[in-house]
């Protein structure tokens, strides 16, 4: 039994990542949403992660994983380190295109046309910080009329 | 059937049911006929379901085996699936389960046991095939019968062999069997024999999460079954009365004792 148990796919893991005090900084630049993390969910998530899509035009990504607004980020930015980034326990390479056979779409809610892009394993890392640090972050999502504050 | 074979065959059947979210047949066994039996069974089920994060459709083949000698059973059973989730196909096996009964008490109207439970995570949670973790399901079941009517209860605790994060929630997984990572498992049954081999069962199973977070989830069915000689065969509509476990779930079964 343990034997079949062992052929499932690897199950996600957190990295492990924690955010350093102060804010880490790679080359010169802490990561933000603004220079780090909507130009990677644009460039690998948002053609299924995006909440303007329907249920059946997502190919399998989970309702409420929305990653076209910050917002939808950190509602469950567990989910992100542990599917997809690299960090000292786990280095989590399911999305993009684990779960589609690394078929992706090429356009928003399209099929599964072309293969995925590939983070490199530094996207991946950097990811992992990010999010490690952008969850304690204040936020005032009222102000910026998308949600509540946090 | 006699009327002792019959109550282990609800009892049992009803118990695995609640125990792994309501579906397995592998239980539709008569062990108390025979000193040793061995049964080989089929499972065909079909679902929709519309949960926090997924909505879509499953179909499943689920073969499953049994062996009992007196007192005591043993069986192991697998899904093999279909689901589409989201807009996305997928097909892959469920988590292995195999289980073991023991008759503790007998009489003339009333039967009681124990019942081990324990899944192996092979089916992938990434998709709902799977738990992501082993499962350890110990339970005790109760059968008190009189004339065609059998009533059944059983009731115990499921628990994944897992360290629980608190606030980590996806709602009931995985979706082909949709269960609380520590929950108290419950099932009550009443069957009743129509004549010529039939009989008819209403059942409702569910589970209340225990600790971190969770959901409770109830499930009501309606079954026709029918025994012709080695074979057993029933039909069966299940939904989801509490929580989303799934829309409607529909269930053929089909049994071979040897």
């Amino acid at each position: 039994m343990f034997v079949l148990a062992a052929c499932s796919g690897a199950s996600p893991t957190p990295t492990g990542t924690t955010c350093a005090d102060p804010d880490p900084v790679t080359g010169t630049t802490t990561l933000t949403w603004d220079n780090f993390g909507h130009d990677f969910m644009f460039k690998y998530c948002t053609n299924c992660h995006a909440s303007d899509l329907p249920n059946s035009k997502r190919n399998g990504a989970p309702i409420y994983h929305d990653f076209d607004t910050l917002l939808g980020v950190l509602e469950v930015p567990d989910h992100i380190d542990e599917q997809t980034g690299w960090g000292p326990k786990a280095q989590n390479d399911f999305m993009p295109g684990g779960g589609t056979n690394n078929r992706c779409p090429s356009m928003p809610g399209g099929s599964l046309n072309e293969d995925c892009p590939e983070p490199t394993g530094v996207e991946r890392t950097n990811l992992a910080q990010w999010i490690a640090c952008e969850r304690l972050r204040p936020h005032d999502f009222v102000d910026a009329g998308v949600g509540s504050a946090n | 059937m006699n009327m002792v074979g019959r109550i282990v065959v609800v009892a049992v059947g009803l118990i695995a049911s609640a125990a792994h979210a309501d579906h397995h047949g592998m239980a539709m066994n008569d062990s108390a006929e025979e000193p040793r039996a061995f049964d080989a069974s089929v499972d065909l089920v079909a679902a929709s379901y519309s949960t926090l994060t997924y909505v879509g459709d499953y179909e499943g083949v689920l073969p499953a085996v049994g062996w009992s000698h007196d007192d005591y059973g043993f069986g192991a059973s697998i899904g093999l699936y279909r689901i589409m989730l989201n807009g996305l196909d997928q097909h892959g096996i469920g988590d292995v389960m195999v289980h073991a009964t023991a008759r503790l008490y007998t009489a003339e109207h009333v039967t009681a046991g124990a019942m081990m439970m324990v899944s192996a995570p092979t089916g992938d949670e990434r998709f709902g095939l799977g738990m992501g973790h082993t499962m350890v399901m110990p339970s005790l079941f109760g059968v008190w019968s009189t004339g065609r009517l059998t009533v059944s209860a059983n009731a115990g605790f499921s628990r994944a062999i897992a360290q629980m994060e608190a606030g980590h929630d996806h709602g009931v997984w995985p979706l082909v069997e949709p269960m609380n990572m520590s929950e108290i498992s419950w099932g009550v049954g009443c069957d009743l024999a129509l004549g010529r081999g039939m009989h008819g069962v209403v059942h409702a199973a569910g589970g209340i999460p225990v600790g971190l977070v969770g959901h409770e989830r109830v499930i009501g069915a309606a079954r026709l079954g029918w025994t012709s000689g080695r074979v057993d065969t029933a039909v069966e509509v299940q939904t989801g009365l509490v929580g989303d476990p799934f829309t409607i779930r529909g269930l053929v079964e089909t049994a071979l004792h040897f």
